[in-house]
This record gives structure tokens, sequence and C-alpha cells, in this order.
């Protein structure tokens, strides 16, 4: 599923001296396309960037243009734009590999694009998986990715999904429809789920109802008991990872006529969810909170999303004792459609650290087996997806991957005006048309597919035939700092 | 009810541009056929005011980095880069989105929110190194956004009393000290590059308007800029008192150079400050090894505020080591705990203030208060260099600009720095700014849990292993 722009964002800069003869030499040994040279034309074509390796080329005495070239006429550099794309958390190659993912379904060929870790100098780039030397032969058709969602063998739905992640909560409103329905349609092909965040159930999930959880947020959008009756999965959302102790944000120009009519509120006012909920302020109200969605729906599994302070382990454990099924923990560096930048960064701690906290405070109560643990904040690739499970979480929820998976640069300005220039993060009439339901759901399927493409591979050289033997395996990590 | 403390904030562009942190070139096979005008939901891109045939340069303040316009133009004519301008400014301590951050605020005195999750590094040093802890469980106190009112940021400075003495009649026995209060943690300290009388007068006035105060050396304080005095905190040293009479006679507030004779007379130089006036005394004093015996002495011969200044990077002296100044003041603070004095005087710190959050930060860390002074000159437009040496640049149209003007660009900034407060304050539920000193409970440090956490699975192994 290629993008939908004219051009790609290269990452190397071939430049063309005047020196140049127009010989041809370069389109004649160029076996990735950059160099273009037309019959009868007496100029080359200008390179075609995106299609150049880059420095790996060196390799190829055969073929590497620089060389090659009799003038002496061409060099290369990294691109300049390419700078401008990334950052320490996203970097530049990891944007473009997750694009290469959603648009082939599997990791990129080329070596030149790191996509396992970031540069964010912390947390999952510090540390990096230890393959044993001689493991166990497994074929890939044994392995198993499946994950188990009610663990508490309570009579309710024996929820399984096929990949063990799934689709993170995001309202309408702070993306639109599309977006949401191209989600709901992936959770269906992949049989898991995705989340319709704080801001309500749109009709147009209806079809999706078997993979949707529903959100009841502090805000309490769009929460009927028809909402709580239609899913499987029921999402707590106590706080949020990128802005913990503040609840949702709408700024008011998002906040149009749909938005206004689903949340029932006015249409252009900003809305700022409390924080917490003001009903719950002790684990027995907790509990009560817990009890009323499952006398609701009786089949219903009930998730606890909380951030990550230093008590979150002590709320895992109450959330246990309170009758929850997945605790859902949400680490510092998640993403979000519009936080105050000083949350971000400075308030409750990365989830790296959060994961290995809760699992084994878990395992010391005996609680651990009978909940799943279910990590994010952070998670953007297949290996820190792994990591996460290494460190002691059972799988993951992702948000800012899908994201880009649609095409999303980062540029972060998801939360004011019209919203998302792309057309993600935007429910804008003209905006939101930016691209098909199609595209978008074959998109975050690709995504999907080359995660899981990844992680079987990894299970195949650690030699284990089920996701869940990577639980808390901390001895397969290893760590950068301490060796 | 007392009247409560809000900042008046209101958006003053200056119409001048700052840097931009994005350069984009059009090249020569553009041919203006105005695509990039229409997918610029930001409006960048315009055709020619003066001749529409032709696309103008974009306008880069505009752009946010969308990447339509390039990835959309038929020619692929447009390339982007990261401004080399942008890129220069700053260095290690002070980077370039440090200063955008503190421009935009100074122009709309709102706190800075945004789309996608954090983009900078894992930790850092400086107060990189540290988050502030929200509590799951700590609910009732938690009054997020809605509650904000309720927040209060006020200090006091001054020497206070651990206990109180009463007389058998039940009257009060104790001497209880003057103290001064401020509305908010932070106190503009004296400017880092010399401003003109005009713009010196302008930033005190944005004292004033903030309700807190601005620090001078007594000598810089002309007749124009003494009306303000009551927000004014003349700087003296312990040898110059009776030469600035008149000025201490009239403030609130009086800061005194350290020497390290000082150690010794301070109580004879305080008593000659209090024959004067009954303002409240500070000792301005340097960050530097040993300063938690220096500030331990200064307490006990009677000093009632103690400022301790780190350089503008937030490093202290270099001696047997060089600390970064959060590291300092819990030094600091510890201490004067350990000595059972902390409660007795106030602690102000400065040096490496940048951004919003260093604000509820170093306040965890043990201080009372903080000084800023760069983010103030930022806001007027002022750029940093930290290589060769420090440099800052005062932008030429400063002069020119209206007093309301300068004013307002400081007070917006300090407005956006109380909401962002108050958004830390709500978000760990604590209501008085008092109470943040010192909570490293509900703090987290980054070298105490990476070696908690990584540190105990990783190392572990190793010793298991021989």
């Amino acid at each position: 599923m290629p993008s939908r722009f004219k051009h790609k964002v290269p990452k190397y800069k071939v430049t063309r001296s005047d020196a140049c003869i127009n010989c041809g030499m370069c389109a004649k040994s160029c076996p990735y396309g950059v160099h273009e040279r037309i019959e009868g034309h007496n100029k080359m074509r200008p390179p075609i960037d995106y299609k150049c390796i880059g420095y790996e080329c060196r390799k190829n005495d055969e073929f590497y243009c620089v060389y090659k070239c009799p003038r002496k006429a061409l060099s290369l550099s990294l691109n300049p734009m390419y700078e401008t794309l990334g950052d320490c958390r996203w970097t530049s190659d990891m944007i473009i590999a997750t694009w290469i993912m959603a648009e082939t379904g599997y990791p990129p060929e080329r070596t030149d694009i790191g996509y396992q870790t970031g540069n964010s100098d912390g947390g999952f780039d510090k540390l990096r998986l230890k393959f044993p030397v001689n493991p166990l032969k497994v074929e890939r058709d044994e392995i198993s990715t499946e994950l188990r969602l009610n663990r508490r063998n309570d009579g309710r739905s024996n929820v399984v999904i096929s990949t063990p992640m799934y689709g993170g909560g995001m309202s309408f409103g702070s993306v639109s429809l599309s977006t949401m329905l191209s989600k709901a349609r992936n959770a269906t092909i992949w049989n898991t789920f995705t989340c319709t965040g704080e801001g309500g159930y749109p009709e147009m999930l209806y079809p999706y109802d078997d993979h949707v959880i529903t959100q009841v947020a502090t805000g309490l959008f769009g929460v009927r008991e028809e909402t709580i009756q239609r899913v499987r999965i029921v999402e707590f959302k106590y706080a949020q990872g990128a802005k913990p102790g503040l609840g949702g944000h709408l700024l008011g120009e998002k906040n149009t006529e749909s938005v206004a009519r689903m949340r029932e509120a006015v249409k252009g006012t900003s809305l700022f969810s409390p924080f917490p909920f003001h009903s719950v302020y002790s684990i027995e109200d907790h509990k009560k909170h817990i009890d009323w969605i499952k006398q609701m729906n009786p089949k219903a599994l009930v998730s606890v999303k909380v951030s990550t302070p230093n008590d979150v382990d002590m709320v895992a454990v109450g959330s246990y004792y309170a009758g929850a099924h997945i605790i859902h923990i949400d680490g510092g560096y998640g993403g979000t459609g519009a936080a105050p930048d000083i949350a971000k960064k400075n308030i409750a701690m990365p989830i790296e650290y959060a994961i290995p906290k809760v699992h084994n405070f878990l395992k010391e109560e005996g609680a651990r087996d009978a909940v799943t643990l279910i990590a994010s904040g952070g998670i953007r690739t297949a290996h820190d997806l792994v990591k996460a499970i290494c460190l002691g979480a059972d799988g993951a929820v992702v948000g800012t991957a899908e994201m880009v998976a649609l095409e999303c640069v980062r540029c972060g300005n998801c939360e004011s005006g019209r919203g998302c220039a792309r057309g993600i993060a935007s429910t804008d009439s003209e905006l939101a048309d930016l691209f098909d339901d199609e595209w978008a759901t074959q998109r975050i399927v690709n995504l999907y597919h080359a995660w899981n493409y990844q992680l079987v591979e990894i299970l195949q050289k650690f030699g284990m035939k089920s996701v869940s033997e990577l639980v808390g395996r901390t001895d397969l990590l290893e760590h950068v700092d301490y060796s | 009810m007392p009247k409560k403390y809000h900042i008046d904030i209101k958006a003053t562009p200056l119409n001048r541009d700052f840097v931009s942190k994005f350069k984009i070139a059009r090249g020569e096979n553009c041919i203006n056929c105005g695509k990039c005008t229409k997918v610029c939901i930001y409006e960048a891109h315009k055709r020619g005011a003066k001749d529409p045939r032709k696309i103008d340069d974009p306008h880069m303040a505009l752009c946010k980095n969308c990447f339509r316009c390039i990835q959309e133009c038929p020619r692929g004519a447009l390339v982007k880069s990261l401004d080399p301008d942008f890129l220069a400014l700053g260095g290690s301590y002070w980077k370039p989105d440090m200063l955008l951050s503190i421009w935009k605020q100074a122009e709309d005195g709102k706190v800075p929110v945004s789309g996608a999750g954090y983009r900078g590094p894992f930790t850092g040093p400086g107060f990189d190194g540290m988050w502030t802890d929200m509590s799951e469980i700590v609910r009732p106190t938690r009054d997020g956004i809605h509650g904000r009112e309720y927040i209060s940021t006020a200090v006091d400075l001054g020497r206070k009393l651990n206990h109180l003495n009463f007389a058998d009649t039940g009257s009060l026995a104790s001497n209880i000290h003057q103290t001064v209060d401020l509305p908010i943690p932070i106190i503009f300290d004296i400017p880092a590059c010399k401003l003109s009388n005009n713009i010196m007068t302008s930033f005190v006035m944005s004292a004033v308007a903030a309700g807190t105060f601005a620090i001078m050396p007594a000598n810089d304080i002309s007749a124009d800029i003494k009306q303000y005095i009551s927000n004014i905190i003349p700087l003296v040293s312990p040898d110059k008192i009776t030469a600035h009479q008149s000025l201490i006679s009239g403030a609130r507030l009086v800061a005194i150079e350290y020497a390290t004779a000082l150690l010794n007379d301070f109580g004879s130089v305080k008593d000659s400050i209090k024959k004067i006036s009954q303002a409240v005394t500070i000792v301005r004093i340097p960050a530097m090894t040993g300063i938690e015996d220096a500030v331990t002495k200064l307490a006990r011969s009677g000093a009632e505020v103690i400022h301790i200044v780190a350089d503008y990077r937030g490093m202290e002296a270099p001696g047997l080591r060089q600390r970064f100044l959060k590291d300092v003041v819990r030094a600091v603070h510890l201490r004067l705990i350990e000595e059972r004095i902390r409660d007795e005087i106030t602690i102000i710190v400065s040096g490496g203030i940048a951004m919003a959050e260093h604000v509820p930060k170093a306040i965890i860390c043990g201080a009372d208060l903080i000084a800023v002074d760069i983010p103030l000159l930022v806001a007027l437009g002022a750029l940093l260099y930290e290589q060769p040496e420090m440099t800052i640049t005062l932008p030429d149209w400063l002069e020119k600009l209206p007093a309301a003007t300068v004013v307002q660009r400081i007070v917006n900034l300090m407005g956006a720095w109380h909401s962002q407060l108050l958004e830390v304050m709500g978000a760990m539920g604590i209501r008085e700014v008092r109470r943040l000193r010192g909570e490293t409970g509900r703090a987290i440090f980054f070298d105490e849990i990476d070696k908690d956490t990584f540190g105990k699975l990783f190392q572990q192994r190793e010793t298991a292993s021989i």
C-alpha cells in the first residue's frame, strides 16, 4: 500500500556537478534506478534520491556510482531533509522503516535503515536481546503469538487475541472517523482489539463491536449502558502516560459539530476532562466501579488503564483484588493528541521501569498468573514490544506506531486548529478526506504483519514455541551500561 | 476573602521573526503552479503580493513541519533543512528549542500544549535527570485543571521561628520576625547582560506587574528606577551599607554580596542594615564546594534568606567536584535538616533556570524559590550562544519597543510559567508550593530508579556467573 503522496522523504542526496558529461555510466551501473538517462536527451535526469541506498553502496565496487563516474561528478551526502523528519525517540530511520512496513508488510530490506532502536539514549534503546548460540529448532508455523486476555477463569468471555498487541484509545474528535474505522477493521482482521478512546462510540464502529474496547474515562463522554453492553472488553481510563494527573484535552477548534454531538457538548468549546474520577477515591470505590461494569455486561472483561507513578505496583495489586482482568500501565513517554509539554516528560516514570516493578510485585502477591499485564507508552517497534514482554508484560498497546503507519510525520501539531495537516488526527471535513478507509486499513494491517513477522523470527531465534514463554525473561536482555 | 493572585496575560506578538527551526528552499524547477499554496493549511506558502505569477518564499514562522508541500509538489522543487541559524543557538545546556519555546510563551502567555509524545532524550544531566511523581492512590487531593484556583503558589521570605514561647498569661512572648510575602516562588535576578536605562526600567516595571521583585546592583539603580524600590532588591557589598542608606531604607528586601569575612561578621552586618530599615536580608553566595558549611554557619549567625547562585548552566564553581544546581540544593537542604534549622531560613536558587519545569523541580530538591535571568531576556528577543564563550545579543529593535510591550512580554512569560507550575502541582495533588519544598519522596530520580531496576537486573547476573 504505497504512500498517498507524490514524493518520498529521501535519506541521501546524490549531487551531480557540472563536470558531468552525460555519458550514462551511472544509469547503466545503478541497479536501484537512481540515475536515468533517456535516449535522445542530452542531459541526465536529476538523481532519484530516495532510491539510493547510500553509503552501504561503497562496498559495491561494481556499481558505486561515485567511484564509477569517469569525471568524478557525483557525490553522496545525507539529505538535509532527513534530519528535519525525526527526533531522538522516533528517529527518521524509524519513521521511514515504519512507512516501509505499512507499505509492504515486512521490515525494510535495506540495511542502512536502523529500525530496531531509537536514539533516546535510555530505556529500550539501551536494552539488547541476547540470542542463544544453539537454540531449540522450531519451525515458523509451530510458533504461537496468541495472548489470552481472561486469566481469571471467572466464566466471563474467554478472549484470546492472535498477536500480543492492540490499538490504543484515540477519541473521535482527536482523530477522524476514518482513522478509527481503519483501526477497528485492522483489529477485526488480526483478531485483536482497538479502543474507542474517551470521545464516545461512533455508529460506524458497530459492525466491529467484537473487536472494540469501550473506554470509560473521566469525561464519561458517550458512556451509556448500551456502549458498555455491546463490547467484550471495557477499559477504565484512570490516567494516561503522556499527562498523568490531568484529564483528556480536546482544544476548541477540534470540537467540531459532529464531535460536539457525540460528546453532548457545545461546539467550539475546549474540553478538558476532569481528573480523577470524582466517584473513585479509594480502592473500594474502584471495586464498585468495576462491579458496576460487570453487572451491566455479564460477559465483558475489565481493563484498568493507569499511568506509572511510584505506587503503580500497589495500584496494580489493588486492581487485581477489585476484579480487573487486564492491568494496562501507560508509561511517561507515551504519545498523545494534545498534552501540555511540561506534563509529557516530567511526570511519572518511563514504562521500562514500571513493567518490572509491577510484574515483580504481582508475582510476590501471587496474583501475576491471574491478570494480564499490558504495557504502553513508547512501544515504537517490534523490538520494543519484545523487550517489554521480556521485562514482564504479557503484551502491549500501540498508539503512535499506528499513526505513523498512516503516514504521520510526528510534526506534533495534532492538537490545534484544524488538527492534523495530513488528515489523521482531524475531524475537519476537508482534511479527514485525505485518505480512504481501504488504504488506511491495509496500511495498519501491514504494520501488524511486519511486527508479527519480526516477533516470530525472534521467537524462533530463542527456540520458543509461544510468545508467553518470553514473559519476564530478563535473562534474555542485556543493557549497554551494565555489563 | 483575600484577592486571588492572577497574572494578566495578553497576546503580545512583536511581528518580528525570531529564529525558525526549518528552512524551505524553492528550487529552480518550481513552475509556480500554486499546489503548495493549496495544500498548506497553515498558509505558509502564498502567491507573490506584487507579482502573483510567482510564489513567494515560504513564511517559516508559520511552517509546522507537516511535509505536505514537500511531498505534493509536482516537481519536487521544495527542499527542507534545519535552519543553520537555529542550530547555532545555545549550546550544551541551553538548547535552541528551549529558546523558541520561551519566545512563544512570551508571545501568548499560555501553557505550551502540543500533540505527539515527548520527543527528547530519555534522561540527561541537570534537571532532565528527574521526574515529578503523581500518585494514583493519593486521589482526594487532586483537583486537576478545575481546581487550580485552590492551589497556592505563595511563599514567604525571612527568618521563621521553630517554636513559639508564651507567657504564663497566655500572651505571645516570642518576637516574630519580619517576613515578605510573595505570590509566586520566582524573583527576577540581575539581567545577564547590560540593559539600557529604558529597558531596565521596563524590566523592573514587569516585576511590579507580576507582584514580585527584581534584584539590582545598588550602583545601577538610577533615579527613574528608584521609584519602584518596594519591588527592587538592591544588592550591596557589606562595606557599602551606609553609602546606600537611602535605597536600603525604602527597600523591603536587601541582598548582601558574600565574602568569606561574612561568615564571621554576619551578625554585625545584619545589625547595620536593621538600623536603617526593617528590610529582610538576603546573603548572595555562589554555589561552590563547601557551600553546605557556609550556609549552616550563616544560618546559625542569624541569616534570614540565602540565595545560592550557580553559573548560567546551573553548575557550581569548579572545585573538588562540580555539581549541578539540583544536587547542590539537595545537599544544602538535607544538611540544614540535619542541623535542625531548615525551617528557620529561606533558600533561593538561581543559575540554569531555563524552563517552566525547572521551577517545581528546584523546589522539590529543597529550594523555597528560584530566581530567573536569561529567559526574561529571551522573552525580549535576546539570542544566546554558549560557544566559544557565553554571549547574549539583544535585538537592535529592542530600544524602540514601547515600555508597555516590554512589560507585557515578561509578564506573559511569568504567566505561562505560573500556569505550568499550577498544572504540575495540580497533577501531583499538592495545593501549596510550600509543601512542595524538599518533597523528594514525590519525585523520581533517574540515577536511583535506573540502579534499582536495571542495575539490580543486570548486575545481579554478573555476580551469579562468577
